[in-house]
């Protein structure tokens, strides 16, 4: 049994499409590698542009990185997942580092602690505007924000990270990473009632 | 960290799994990383030839076609002739570029 035929096996029947693809794309076959860009890029695009907006220049050399990433370990995959949420994988990965290099990179606004302090009364955003209002507003909110602030929110609350994990990950101490938050989360809800 | 802070910024953040409301990828950014894959790809030898992928059932565009029934040999006809078509510059460089070859892959991509 050859190869491709044994990942068809223990793959079952709905993978047979993307073992082929795979195995079309690593002969080098020009067209299998048009037919897996035009498949995989929308997943790819969604996965990537919501967790990096509002930096689209960013989310276009993701999805490039992705992709590449993907062609360099394609011999690698095995089946046993299908091939979007191998390569939804490899993007959350990306999307990390990206999070990562940016919030070790850009300065952190510092000096306006008391704001957090001021009793506020919460908005409670998702009950004054339809999803597609709300997602251009979320959108411009952030293209205000100080990039640090921006990269921290979505990184917390698109991406479910821990304040642990986002501290060891960028090599800061978890209060830094509260405190970044915490400032982060009072400038949002400020530009938010502002934006209205 | 207040509770009820963190529970309304996922709130605020929370959205439907990509998988339920896929955006369309810009088909620029589609022909960006095609090409960029096609030079990986040549990076290691040569891409499989148009002859090869023409028998696998793949149409080919009006320019490979001509390759394909000249007189040359397999290592010519591996070549990534996109390379120098202007198709491949517009989709490139432009969202949902004019491009109407049956068989270009650029053009593909600029469908619905």
């Amino acid at each position: 049994m050859g190869q491709q035929e044994q990942m068809l096996e223990e793959a079952g029947p709905n993978s047979a499409d993307d073992v082929k693809l795979v195995a079309d794309v690593l002969s080098k076959d020009r067209k299998a590698t048009a037919e897996f860009v035009s498949r995989y890029a929308d997943c790819v695009y969604s996965y990537v542009r919501r967790r990096v907006m509002p930096n689209s220049a960013a989310a276009d050399d993701l999805i490039q990185e992705i992709f590449l990433a993907a062609w360099k370990n394609l011999g690698g995959y095995r089946a046993d997942a299908p091939l979007r949420h191998w390569l939804l994988g490899i993007a959350r990965h990306k999307v990390d580092d990206y999070y990562r290099k940016r919030l070790y990179e850009v300065d952190w606004p510092e000096g306006d602690d008391e704001l957090v302090q001021e009793p506020m009364v919460i908005p409670r955003f998702e009950e004054q505007l339809d999803s597609i209002s709300r997602d251009q507003r979320i959108h411009r909110v952030l293209a205000g924000l100080p990039e640090a602030y921006s990269l921290a929110l979505l990184w917390r609350y698109v991406e479910s990270r821990s304040l642990r994990e986002m501290a060891q990950l960028t090599g800061k101490t978890e209060k830094a990473m509260e405190r970044l938050l915490a400032r982060a989360r009072e400038h949002f809800r400020r530009s938010w009632i502002h934006a209205a | 960290m207040p509770r009820e802070e963190d529970r309304e910024f996922f709130r605020i953040f929370s959205k439907p799994d990509p998988e339920v409301s896929e955006e369309h990828a810009p088909t620029r950014i589609k022909a960006r990383v095609y090409s960029t894959l096609i030079r990986e790809q040549q990076k290691t030898g040569h891409l499989q030839s148009i002859s090869e992928i023409e028998a696998k059932g793949h149409s080919l565009c009006v320019f490979e076609k001509l390759v394909e029934i000249t007189p040359v040999g397999e290592k010519t006809k591996s070549r990534f002739f996109c390379w120098t078509c202007h198709a491949r510059v517009a989709a490139e460089n432009i969202e949902k570029a004019p491009i109407f070859w049956p068989g270009c892959p650029y053009a593909d991509f600029q469908k619905p």
